[in-house]
């Protein structure tokens, strides 16, 4: 590397120049977009070099195999992976399988006992299985192991509903991050759900970004027909988890009505009270209404292509998803806006549930100590800011990202709202579903019933009686209550 | 067969006309789908006229995708290497395996024939899933995890009860006769496997072959389960333009022409032995 | 005469291809094992061996007996309607001549497409807003047809979609047959003039039979395994209406972790193939024995 491009890559690690003086002279030295991702993580490895609290060569020589999801977050950690391997010796080999078949090759690989994976991608629900089921490491004697982790990895630098959400003590219906709750994974990135829409649209249809539930209806209703066959409003729909957890569980929490409670160590289900059939209805209607046409096939794919062509005019799912299709060769990029949204009128802030992308060690690993060096890498604060500035590692765990200016302004540039959606909602945002080992069979059997409701092929009051019922069975049979 | 009203050609006609459109037009669309971008494919509605672009095929060949969050790399190109490893290397294993015993089974009324003939197709009963996990822990135990010949065998569940049982309904319809009258002029057993037994049956065989070559090359489960990245096939491959920014439909539709293209310029080369019945009518005399 | 003598010969042949593939039988094993086993990963101190618990579990299942029928039907609808529709076309492109050669190999082609990336691509061309086919239903009057996301047409678009990928392997498999019978019937029946239609019935069919068999046996096996294309296009929905076997046991082994209950289903599913199968061998094998009753004996 040439040592003017090295002194202004510094300059700009330790923030002596601004981002728009950085791109200026950067342009004048020639550095081309993708030269310049790779010489700012070689910055970011003399930063974590320069801490000098941890000795990043302490596994040279041993090679790792990480088992990863096709995703841009991990993109971002592939285009550093080499400025990894300089600051440690190691080397790092991965497999990246695409999200579709993703978990199932997660459960096959792990549930081998195959030692082949050092590390892996997960998202915090898929951990209610892989911890109980002795596949991943508690990471709390790593964290906790001065020997073993350097002082400014800074832990306490993760968002704490983030770090709560992917810690469990395993026991079934018992709270996030309580006690002496494992850490079964490190946060890595994550989304909250909200709404993002189509800005054009609804200027054409006078509305605004709806703030709750009775507004959105509206919104809805105004929206329908002020754009053509724009449709108003996309959610997810598929037999899945997938279908639960997004807008539907964050509106869901946010009227305090919840998936299990648990009464004196037995779970119950509790879709069927009074809240719940309320919030039901209205959601049933707004999908009957105003929602995709076949919207029981809906995923994340269809939800997100949808308001990226320009057929929905705003979706409650994922931000990153709105963030996607904000740009590309997406028709709307460019018109996406995102707001935050309480659909309780009463509720004082909104609920997002969220999906987090975690790292997990495994259990099989024969090199764990060398798995936690890559993982501390992964999760710092200097690879969090390089994926956050250059790739679209855009929803950071660590607070000080959030306070980093030059993404702050990279964000607003262009992506209205963003910023603002994620501040009024993180202090709310974590997994309000309840943790345990049925997760999986719970949310499927909610998300058919919910098919069903919207097809009228049961009224909403009787679905849930029955949906209960079903669970509570299924509950006893796996002995949890 | 010969003698055809013009009302009964005319019936033909569209009739064939119909079964063509059903069966063609979705190919047409995702041969079309495959020459336009994602805005393009994305319209609303639907549109014949679009400006045709190659960047779908660059892409995929060159192994580089570009999205919005940047260029991105794809082993489509290795994928499609696997693929042709693993469905060749099963289906030739399978016919050397299957066209013996399936001739054995037709020729031969022996001691457990029906039963081993049986269980060979019963091979094809156990649901993948059922014996893929076991499978997998053993698979580590002997170190065929992850490897060509691992998985080649596993393929063999596959494409060896098909060869077998559609070969063996060949062999079954040629006339022994000609066989015993090579044999009486004196040629060895093996010379008459070789010479006669096998060029008379050999539509089937190639029909067989070629079956069971696409339903090895469709495949994806296996290699999934029991083998990492790098020996996953087109079918795994493919889902990687399934991506959280959104499915690439282009790159899917170009993947499917590509990966349709081997299988078909093998069922060209095996269209001679396949359609053209031979003259196996007479031979049975 | 041949037979007569102890002959090794068809052991000699037959056996290589049992012995590469009866290792099959250990997993097997293990997953009958597994069966009887109450065997969730993710509560691993639950584990234990219960004999019958899970099969005895079906029983009073209303959803295991909904996903038999399920299954069937769907079975049976698929192989009925591309035996059907692959022995018509066979039939239509009977003779040897250019053009009926080249519709034959271009008509295989949706079976070259992995049934898996197939649904995806249906999925796209019955969407409601890019969809073609959508678009081609709307513009005959059926603007509000929702394809696979309504209960009502939910069973009708995967058939749809698996007689579209399938058909071929029917129809070329009949087709190689056609063209393998004898000649001299058809020719004495035309010399006759007897009625097409009876050349149909009473000769063509039958010769033909093993041919259907051999197909539909081969189509009913993976048929009643289906999975790429339903869990692709609805993932056992809208709300249970399409959980097949295979869908339901992936379910339950890949989402729920069940291993117990997955290996059940699964076994039931082998069971249901095992019979099936043997019902159409034993067919088969008769069919033959008819056809060359005299050199078997």
């Amino acid at each position: 590397m040439f040592d003017k491009e090295k002194d202004l890559i510094d300059a700009l690690a330790r923030r002596q120049i601004g981002r728009r003086e950085f791109m200026r002279r950067a342009g004048q030295l020639g550095i081309g977009a993708a030269a310049l991702s790779g010489l700012m993580g070689q910055a970011m490895n003399r930063a974590l070099a320069q801490n000098g609290d941890y000795d990043w060569k302490q596994h040279q020589g041993t090679t790792l195999k990480l088992l990863l999801n096709k995703h841009p977050y991990a993109d971002a950690m592939i285009a550093n992976l080499d400025s990894f391997k300089e600051l440690t010796g190691m080397d790092v080999t991965y497999d990246v399988f695409p999200e579709d078949v993703y978990f199932d090759k997660v459960t096959a690989a792990l549930s081998s006992g195959s030692s082949e994976y050092d590390a892996l991608m997960t998202g915090a629900y898929m951990t209610w299985t892989y911890g109980p089921a002795g596949w991943i490491e508690d990471l709390n004697s790593y964290i906790n192991d001065p020997s073993k982790t350097a002082a400014s990895w800074d832990w306490e630098d993760f968002l704490p509903g983030l770090r709560a959400s992917t810690a469990w003590d395993g026991m079934p219906g018992s709270e996030l991050g309580s006690g002496d709750a494992k850490q079964w994974c490190l946060p890595w990135g994550f989304e909250q759900n909200n709404i993002s829409y189509n800005r054009p649209m609804f200027e054409k249809a006078g509305v605004e970004a709806p703030a709750d539930m009775p507004a959105l209806m509206a919104a809805c209703e105004k929206l329908k027909g002020a754009n053509g066959d724009v449709y108003p409003i996309g959610v997810r729909g598929s037999r899945s988890w997938a279908t639960i957890h997004p807008g539907f569980l964050s509106g869901y929490a946010n009227f305090g009505e919840k998936d299990l409670i648990n009464d004196g160590g037995m779970l119950k289900a509790a879709m069927n009270t009074d809240g719940s059939k309320a919030f039901h209805r209205d959601w049933v209607k707004m999908i009957q209404e105003f929602g995709p046409k076949n919207w029981s096939t809906y995923t994340w794919y269809q939800v997100g292509t949808d308001l990226g062509a320009g057929a929905s005019a705003m979706i409650y799912d994922a931000d990153i998803l709105g963030y996607f299709m904000n740009g590309g060769d997406n028709a709307e990029a460019g018109n996406i806006a995102y707001a935050a949204i309480a659909p309780n009128p009463e509720a004082s802030a909104p609920t997002p549930n969220v999906w987090i992308w975690s790292l997990a060690m495994s259990s099989f690993s024969n090199n764990k100590d060398a798995a936690w060096t890559f993982m501390q890498w992964a999760s710092s604060k200097e690879h969090a800011l390089f994926g956050a500035r250059t790739m679209d590692f855009v929803n950071p765990v660590r607070a000080s990202v959030w306070k980093d200016q030059q993404f702050l302004d990279r964000i607003d540039a262009k992506y209205p709202g963003y910023i603002e959606q994620f501040e009024t909602s993180a202090p709310g945002a974590k997994i309000y579903f309840t943790p345990q080992p049925l997760f999986f069979d719970v949310t499927t059997a909610w998300a058919a019933m919910l098919q069903r409701m919207v097809a009228n092929e049961i009224g909403v009051d009787e679905g849930l009686d029955q949906l209960a019922e079903s669970i509570n069975d299924q509950l006893s049979q796996a002995g949890l209550q | 067969m010969h003698h055809t009203t013009t009302g009964e050609k005319i019936l033909r006609g569209v009739l064939i006309t119909l079964a063509l459109v059903f069966f063609l037009f979705p190919i047409f669309w995702i041969l079309l789908m495959s020459f336009q971008t994602n805005a393009q494919i994305l319209r609303i509605p639907p549109s014949l006229f679009f400006e045709p672009t190659l960047i779908n095929y660059t892409s995929l060949i060159t192994g580089e995708l570009q999205t919005a969050a940047g260029s991105l790399k794809l082993e489509f190109m290795h994928n499609l290497w696997n693929s042709v490893i693993l469905s060749t290397g099963s289906v030739l294993i399978s016919l050397l395996l299957g066209v013996p015993a399936a001739y054995a089974f037709a020729r031969y009324k022996f001691r457990f024939s029906e039963d081993i003939a049986f269980t060979l197709l019963s091979f094809k009963f156990a649901p993948p899933l059922l014996v893929l996990l076991p499978l997998t822990l053993y698979f580590q135990a002997i170190g065929l995890a992850n490897t060509y010949i691992g998985l080649i065998w596993v393929y063999q569940l596959i494409t060896l009860p098909l060869i077998l049982w559609i070969v063996r309904g060949y062999f079954e319809d040629i006339s022994p006769d000609i066989e015993h009258a090579y044999r009486i002029a004196g040629h060895s057993w093996a010379k008459t496997f070789m010479k006669i037994s096998i060029p008379l049956a050999r539509p089937g065989i190639a029909a067989a072959g070629l079956l069971s070559f696409i339903f090895a090359w469709n495949n994806f489960v296996f290699a999934l389960v029991l083998a990492s990245a790098d020996k996953q096939p087109v079918t795994v491959g493919a889902l990687a333009f399934v991506t959280a920014s959104g499915i690439q439909y282009g790159q899917i539709a170009a993947a499917v022409v590509i990966s349709i293209t081997p299988t078909l310029a093998l069922a060209l080369f095996a269209q001679r032995y396949l359609v053209e019945g031979l003259s196996l009518g007479a031979v049975k005399g | 005469m041949r037979r007569k003598r102890r002959n090794w010969l068809p052991y000699l042949l037959s056996l290589p291809a049992l012995l590469v593939t009866i290792w099959i039988l250990i997993p097997f094993f293990t997953a009958v094992y597994y069966s009887m086993m109450r065997y969730r990963l993710s509560l691993p101190h639950l584990k234990g061996f219960v004999w019958f618990d899970n099969y005895l579990q079906f029983l009073t299942d209303a959803r295991f007996w909904y996903t038999v029928q399920v299954s069937l039907t769907y079975t049976v609808l698929t192989v009925v309607i591309e035996l059907v529709l692959g022995l018509g076309i066979a039939i239509l492109l009977q003779r040897s001549t250019r053009f009926n050669n080249l519709a034959a190999m271009l008509l295989l082609l949706p079976l070259m497409v992995a049934p898996a990336l197939a649904a995806l691509m249906w999925k796209l061309m019955t969407n409601p807003n890019f969809g073609i086919l959508n678009y081609f239903v709307s513009l005959i009057g059926f603007s509000d047809f929702r394809w696979a996301s309504d209960p009502s047409s939910a069973l009708f678009t995967v058939i749809l979609v698996d007689v579209w990928v399938y058909t071929p392997f029917i129809m070329v498999l009949l087709l190689a047959g056609l063209r393998s019978l004898p000649k001299q019937p058809f020719e004495a029946a035309a010399l006759d003039g007897v009625p097409k239609t009876f050349v149909f019935f009473r000769i063509t069919l039958p010769m033909l039979m093993p041919y259907i068999l051999t197909a539909s046996l081969f189509r009913m096996l993976e048929s009643i395994q289906q999975f790429d294309i339903i869990y692709a296009m609805t993932q056992g929905g809208p709300g249970n209406t399409l959980t097949v076997f295979q869908v339901e046991s992936y379910l339950q082994f890949f989402q729920f972790t069940n291993v117990g209950r997955s290996a059940a289903l699964l076994m039931v599913l082998w069971a249901i193939t095992f019979f099936l199968s043997n019902v159409f061998v034993k067919n088969w094998l008769r069919l033959r024995e008819r056809a060359h009753g005299v050199e078997a004996e």
